[in-house]
């Protein structure tokens, strides 16, 4: 088995090399005792390609660098292939400069040649060979060419060992740098030097100081706009009646022969389930694949830097901007997107804020209250909501930034890189490694949550019953409501519909229409009042979010903060419903008098 | 005077960069020492943070840190 440790500065194709080279022979793990993922591939059955975290140093302390080191230490590595941006050798090298001291034979593949050409770079490959004493070929990654030269190579094995690594031991960057210079001087020559690039055009646009935020609105309300309306909610739609109107009552027939709680388990429990949750797919898979273009193109790192500022006052980075947004839609990618974080503590309180960030499943139930109690100002109070579950994160954010999560801000050093047209390839792959996670793992707790709730709301004691007042599941409700009781809904069916939520929260509302059987418009204000109506749409806002993101989060974070979590969103949904509830009179008061003096002037 | 007094499409030598050693190394390693020419090519819409050009490519750094990349004068 011959290693290969393929190494390379963030942003310059090392993934695309990396697929191209593995294709679909490739491994994920985790290298032990660090949040970096592992990845592993195979170019043959002899040919093992390890593909290390990108990295502009061996030697700044980040975990990435010290997994790579450690690697290269210990790894039983034959080769390095180091992949550089040939339009951008000068910082590049550095890396290369450092992966020599290994005393590893080295081929140096320069990538995005085609870019040099169009910036008027030529360079002298065999110079380059001789001044750095590395193997060199030429590639364009995206455009699948040298991907062959690199293979041919690979496979013929006998890589020359490199023995002259009193060369390389710089003392400093600044040495190191001067090499660099010198020996760039004399292999590459510039002849164009002002050609003014695309990227420097668009980001005149993209980055002006006014035009800027209408620019990334309109791309979020695009990005909104394919997912719920035109693509993802559309054929979600047709899964879901696919999946109720075909074959559940295909499967109930088939099942009519056995004993009756078979046939329920299978079908109100596994089958609705698990169901419930992959008729989410294609909504999710709607949002991966517009932020995967997103980050591809570039353009997220111009998001990160635009919100910055405002991001460092709620305790994180501008970087955290994006899962944020993404919250808007789902919780669960915007928690898998959270791993680009780079430091430990920024994931976590990221994954711990964004729940509050109001996901589309919980609409339908503020929707209908808000039609039932607040007709006239609907819009106004699922806004507030919204805006509500803003200004909570934000509130926490600082909470945490000064306690919990005290710690020197890590400095924000972010390459904003050239913009780049995604490649369909890549996208798909992308998508599809983050859909099969989500799938994959999710789905085993989800399995097990269901079976659980479908026996909790078909038992009781006694056997199977007829209706879900009966169950076990509402004597839960009925134990549980007490403590709704201070926020206005202390009744079994909202403990009950809650509880449901946990499964998904489009729950809610089928749930109490279940129990409720009936007009829900008629029904509702005899149970609730509109402050205890708003108050609950509080608690729903705030509480703990379905068992997708419960079993996303176990995925990336463990039990310990799965369960922190879980815990924290009920007390803090608790604590401002009874806010609401007991304070909520006099607020509404004051709006009432103020939009009725608004009604005055109109 | 630090990279912060430029104007955008302004530049200047590096003379020295002191503060986090963290961050140091880190600009230290992407090439940003002493004799390189950097530019700031924009602000943020909001003012913070910056970016910086140098060795040919676009850095985002905020101005806390940034203050601490001196210039010759």
């Amino acid at each position: 088995m011959i290693n290969v440790a393929l190494l390379g500065n963030p942003n310059v194709g090392k993934t695309t090399l990396y697929n191209a080279l593995t294709g679909s022979n490739q491994y994920v793990g985790n290298w032990p005792g660090v949040t970096v993922d592992k990845k592993e591939g195979f170019l043959s059955g002899e040919i093992k390609i390890v593909d290390l975290p990108g990295i502009y140093a061996m030697d700044t302390f980040s975990n990435e660098e010290k997994v790579s080191k450690s690697f290269l230490e210990d790894g039983d590595v034959d080769l390095i292939l180091n992949i550089v941006d040939a339009s951008n050798l000068n910082r590049n090298l550095y890396l290369t400069t450092q992966l020599k001291q290994f005393n590893k034979p080295i081929i140096l593949a320069l990538n995005m040649i085609d870019i040099c050409e169009s910036k008027g770079i030529v360079i002298d490959y065999e110079k380059l060979s001789k001044e750095l004493d590395v193997e060199v070929i030429p590639i364009i990654a995206g455009k699948n060419i040298g991907i062959d030269e690199i293979e041919k190579r690979l496979k013929q094995g006998n890589f020359i060992k490199t023995l002259n690594k009193t060369k390389f031991n710089f003392s400093s960057e600044k040495e190191a740098y001067k090499f660099i210079e010198s020996a760039l001087d004399s292999c590459v020559t510039i002849e164009d030097k002002n050609a003014k690039t695309t990227t420097e055009i668009l980001d005149k646009y993209v980055l002006h100081p006014i035009l800027a935020y209408p620019i990334f609105l309109l791309l979020m309300a695009l990005m909104f706009q394919l997912t719920f309306s035109w693509v993802g909610q559309p054929l979600s739609d047709v899964l879901d009646s696919a999946l109720n109107d075909n074959f559940i009552p295909y499967v109930r027939m088939l099942l009519s022969s056995t004993s009756p709680w078979f046939g329920s388990l299978i079908v109100d429990g596994i089958i609705s389930g698990v169901g419930g949750i992959l008729v989410l797919l294609p909504i999710i898979l709607v949002l991966f694949i517009c932020i995967t273009i997103l980050e591809d193109s570039g353009y997220m790192a111009r998001v990160a830097f635009m919100m910055d500022k405002l991001m460092r006052k709620m305790g994180l980075s501008g970087k955290a901007f994006i899962p944020m947004i993404i919250g808007f839609g789902c919780t669960v990618p915007a928690i898998m997107t959270a791993r680009t974080l780079e430091s430990e503590k920024d994931r976590k309180l990221t994954a711990l804020l964004v729940p509050f960030m109001s996901c589309n499943a919980r609409l339908p139930v503020y929707t209908v209250f808000a039609s039932v109690f607040f007709a006239s100002h609907r819009g106004l109070v699922v806004s507030s909501l919204y805006l509500l579950g803003v200004i909570v994160a934000f509130l926490l954010g600082i909470l945490f930034k000064n306690t919990y999560f005290k710690k020197d801000e890590e400095p924000f050093i972010i390459e904003i890189p050239e913009y780049k047209m995604p490649k369909i390839s890549s996208i798909y792959k992308q998508t599809k490694d983050k859909a099969m996670g989500f799938l994959q793992k999710a789905s085993t707790i989800i399995f097990a949550m269901s079976v659980v709730v479908w026996f909790l709301s078909n038992f009781n004691l006694h056997g199977m019953v007829e209706v879900v007042d009966e169950s076990i599941l509402a004597s839960i409700g009925s134990v549980i409501a007490p403590v709704f009781a201070p926020l206005g809904f202390g009744n079994w069916q909202s403990a009950v519909s809650l509880l449901s939520g946990l499964l998904a929260k489009e729950s809610v509302l089928a749930s109490m229409q279940v129990i409720f059987a009936g007009d829900l418009s008629e029904i509702l204000p005899t149970h609730f009042t509109s402050i205890s109506a708003y108050a609950f749409l509080v608690f729903i806002l705030l509480y703990t979010p379905c068992i997708s993101t419960i079993g996303t989060m176990y995925k990336e974070y463990g039990t310990k903060m799965t369960v922190f979590s879980i815990v924290f969103q009920l007390i803090v949904a608790w604590i401002a419903a009874f806010f609401v509830y007991n304070l909520g009179g006099s607020i509404f008061n004051v709006i009432h008098l103020f939009l009725k003096m608004n009604n005055m002037f109109v | 005077m630090s990279i912060c007094s430029l104007n955008p499409g302004e530049k200047g030598i590096i003379s020295s960069i002191k503060g986090d050693t963290k961050l140091v190394k880190r600009l230290f390693a992407l090439g940003c020492i002493e004799g390189t020419e950097v530019e700031l090519r924009r602000t943020a819409p909001l003012g913070d943070p910056i970016i910086i050009n140098f060795r040919g490519f676009d850095l985002a750094i905020r101005k806390k840190d940034a203050k601490n990349i001196l210039l010759k004068k």
